[in-house]
């Protein structure tokens, strides 16, 4: 038998994404649905405009973990035992943009979970004792985090490329001493009791379940979301941060560029998977698998609501701390001066349609990727949109986006170690 | 309940099938009957390097990743102390790419030595990364060889010294190949919409062909029963002490292993348990306290783990905590509390089981432990469990003399 030859590779042609279906909240926000799920599992999350771009970020952060701290009705370990006894699992994730409670549960007990869920939050009283004991655990975890290279330069880069806005500011230590109870109360006010803004819900349930999820949000108020418009300005620049004792360094390079609205994103997308955004990528080829000088390098491109950052981040051995520089540099020159051959942008191409494939398989993916457009103010079609493009996209657009974006001079370049 | 159909080649693999009409997606997944326990004390952490070295290319096919990808599809591997598992997940209508990349490299590596020391240098860094430049990381290579004497549990995947990767040799590489990868070593899960009988050719003709040879004979020294308590204590420089009490428990095929699993999320999974409770709402003496089972084939442990609040030693906390547990072994739990815990487990289960990945994973893991259908059978295992036998596992495992104890010592205050 021939097992040289590689068998032939059938070109993907058809995305199927299923629309969740829209239903409107007493608030004027929206709940979506997506029912296709086979079996009991339920998992509802509830979105809110409570990011930590909102305010200060360590007063973001803590009121979205004294979500379930109690009411007055309910201590907070009783609320607990509340929710396990149901079976369900809560969890809240805090971005810059927005805090997402997300709950898990099987269908049987969901609607009881989730009003118990929706009246903790509405009604969480903050109390000063909670508010202690999460503050110096949270305090212990900042200090924990902080003897990590890779938290140290993630905060360096963060906050050299964004000197002026909330989202490049820092926590300090200090900071933990100085948190009022009231402005915690405060922001619970604003930004939970009037920020709740979508509800995502994934799972078997009938009209009528759903709508007694939409009666249990009652309460809650919804302010429009301000739109801002930041200018976003930084100073390339290369800083050191120093760490004793670190048998590693971290490094960061990278720059502010743009979000999903812009017209160069998808096809800047290619251009970074070609560079580092998946195993068989450059940087990985020349830094990993040729070299030996770490386990992981890889470059991604974050998305904030009105701007976006491109960056390569890696942990090396001290000894190659700026062999790996010098190798990133050539790897980004590479791509401004040659042309990728058709061969390597086939390969992306078929990558990226096979990964946009499997991160919409299954009810709970295809929710996550259609609230990932609509918070940029598109629909499912702009998945098509990604075929279209990839389809469409050539060696020299390639180099001409990154002569135009990846130019070393617009770097900030971060070590710590 | 998931379904799937079972065959096996005469060269020995062991084929599980599990249709799931649902998905554009294929998963193959391969398990080798392999992990870190099988090592050479004198040579740990080399199952964990071979796996980096099973994307090194194989006998026919110089590069595993390229033709994966090109064909939309994209791949990872973990190794265990039980265990390595490979897997692919690819867009179904390229499932036979991965079966002929997967097939290639069963029947034989390239083994090239520029492949072994690259991978050497990057399981370094790897070992320095996640051991070394994190605080608390290196805390398994402190407990293992306290908590295991005999066992080879005693060292972590990634080996008890970078020494040993450093002096892996290609004639030691191309052994370890030979034992260990091949048919009757290794369990190969396909997931996707197919029919059976088009998995059952496909398979045939790409791994038919492989030969098969003798499955290795695994005689691990086991762990004697522990007869006392055992401490150590280390210094660090992290901003707080932290702990871990390990307690043995009975393997993965054991009876009362469940029960065990059950006794560790009453005292320490999620903030309704009574560990949480007591030390970090009522007492205010932890910020963090956890307890988990490690889920081990052999002999395995059941952890407490936590740090303690500013200003409290950990001398403070293990009396509390043994208060705990001696409640355990005196009064048997209410029926509420061990319903709370069950439906927590359901819960857990129904997730688990989301997606092709993890189905193919567990069916795997089953085959491994004698019957995949045993994935359809865990949450009735847990459903039987009484609070009598929650008690009798708590005087059996939560026994004193049945813990080992690692103290992680702060040097600095931050």
């Amino acid at each position: 038998m021939d097992r040289t030859t590689a068998p032939y590779i059938q070109p993907i042609k058809t995305l199927n994404i299923l629309p969740p279906t829209s239903h409107k909240l007493p608030n004027d926000g929206e709940l979506f649905h997506l029912s296709a799920v086979e079996d009991e599992a339920v998992k509802i999350d509830l979105i809110f405009d409570a990011g930590s771009s909102k305010h200060q970020k360590l007063i973001s952060r803590l009121t979205g973990e004294l979500l379930f701290s109690g009411t007055p009705s309910q201590s907070s370990d009783q609320l607990h035992e509340s929710i396990d006894h149901l079976g369900g699992f809560t969890n809240v994730e805090i971005s810059d943009e927005e805090a997402v409670v997300s709950v898990l549960g099987l269908r049987e007990n969901m609607i009881p979970l989730i009003k118990l869920v929706l009246d903790a939050i509405y009604a969480a009283q903050l109390e000063t004792r909670e508010v202690n004991q999460l503050i110096a655990s949270k305090k212990q975890q900042f200090q924990i985090a902080m003897e990590k290279v890779s938290t140290l330069a993630r905060r360096e880069f963060l906050s050299h490329i964004f000197p002026d806005s909330s989202y490049g500011q820092l926590t300090h230590l200090v900071d933990f001493e100085n948190i009022e109870r009231d402005d915690l109360v405060a922001f619970h006010q604003t930004h939970y009791i009037k920020g709740l803004q979508k509800i995502a819900v994934v799972g078997n349930l009938n009209d009528q379940e759903i709508k007694h999820i939409i009666e249990a949000t009652e309460k809650f108020d919804r302010k429009t979301v301000q739109p801002t418009s930041q200018a976003f300005n930084y100073i390339p620049e290369e800083i050191d941060v120093s760490k004793t004792g670190a048998v590693q360094s971290a490094i960061r390079i990278g720059r502010i560029l743009f979000n999903k609205q812009h017209e160069d994103f998808i096809d800047f997308n290619v251009l970074n998977m070609i560079l580092g955004g998946y195993f068989g990528s450059r940087l990985m080829t020349s830094i990993r698998e040729e070299k030996g000088y770490t386990y992981g390098i890889g470059s991604g491109f974050a998305q904030l609501k009105d701007t976006g950052y491109f960056f390569i981040s890696t942990e090396v051995g001290e000894q190659y701390k700026d062999a790996t520089i010098a190798a990133v540099k050539t790897e980004v020159e590479r791509l401004q001066n040659e042309l990728v051959s058709q061969e390597e942008l086939d390969l992306v191409r078929n990558y990226i349609t096979g990964q946009l494939l499997k991160n919409a398989d299954g009810p709970f993916a295809q929710m996550d990727r259609f609230l990932s457009v609509h918070k940029h103010g598109k629909d499912l079609s702009y998945y098509n949109e990604v075929l279209t493009a990839l389809n469409r996209i050539t060696p020299d657009r390639i180099r001409d986006l990154a002569q135009q974006y990846l130019n070393w001079d617009a770097f900030v370049i971060v070590k710590a170690g | 309940m998931i379904h799937f159909e079972r065959f096996t080649l005469p060269n020995g693999l062991r084929v599980i099938f599990h249709k799931d009409i649902t998905t554009p997606m294929a998963v193959v997944n391969t398990l080798y009957d392999i992990g870190a326990r099988d090592e050479d004390p004198s040579r740990t952490g080399f199952a964990h390097l071979f796996e980096h070295l099973m994307f090194g290319g194989s006998v026919n096919i110089p590069n595993f990743d390229g033709p994966l990808q090109k064909a939309g599809g994209q791949n990872n591997a973990f190794t265990s102390n039980d265990m390595t598992n490979y897997y692919d997940i690819i867009p179904a209508e390229n499932l036979e790419t991965a079966l002929w990349l997967e097939s290639d490299r069963m029947l034989s590596l390239a083994f090239t030595e520029k492949s072994l020391e690259v991978q050497r240098s990057v399981v370094i860094e790897e070992f320095k990364q996640r051991y070394l430049n994190q605080p608390y990381g290196d805390m398994w290579l402190e407990f293992r060889p306290l908590a295991y004497e005999k066992h080879p549990y005693r060292w972590s995947t990634i080996g008890k010294d970078i020494s040993h990767i450093e002096e892996a040799t290609m004639a030691e590489v191309k052994d370890f190949f030979h034992r260990y990868y091949h048919p009757a070593n290794a369990i190969l899960c396909i997931s996707g919409n197919f029919e059976f009988d088009y998995i059952k050719e496909l398979v045939l003709k790409w791994y038919g062909d492989i030969p098969g040879r003798d499955v290795p004979k695994r005689a691990l020294p086991q762990e004697p029963d522990q007869r006392a308590y055992k401490e150590k204590t280390i210094e660090r420089d992290v901003p707080s002490d932290a702990f871990y009490l390990g307690f043995k428990m009975p393997g993965r095929n054991e009876p009362h292993y469940h029960a065990a699993d059950l006794l560790s999320d009453i005292l320490g999974r999620g903030k309704s348990s009574r560990l949480y409770k007591k030390l970090k709402k009522e007492k205010e003496i932890v910020s963090e306290i956890n307890a988990y089972i490690l889920g081990s084939f052999d002999t395995g442990l059941l952890m407490i783990s936590g740090k303690t609040a500013d200003g409290v030693s950990t001398e403070d906390i293990e009396p509390i905590i043994h208060e705990i547990i001696d409640e355990l072994k005196t009064k048997p739990i209410e029926e509420t509390e061990l319903e709370k815990i069950v439906n927590k487990v359901k819960t857990t289960n129904v997730f688990s089981e989301q997606g092709i990945l993890p189905k193919s994973i567990g069916l795997s893991m089953h085959e491994l432990l004698g019957d995949a259908n045993g994935i359809n059978r865990e949450t009735a295992k847990y459903e039987k469990i009484t609070p009598q036998e929650i008690q009798e596992q708590a005087k059996q495992v939560l026994a004193k003399t049945n813990c080992s104890r690692l103290t992680i010592k702060a040097t600095t205050n931050g």
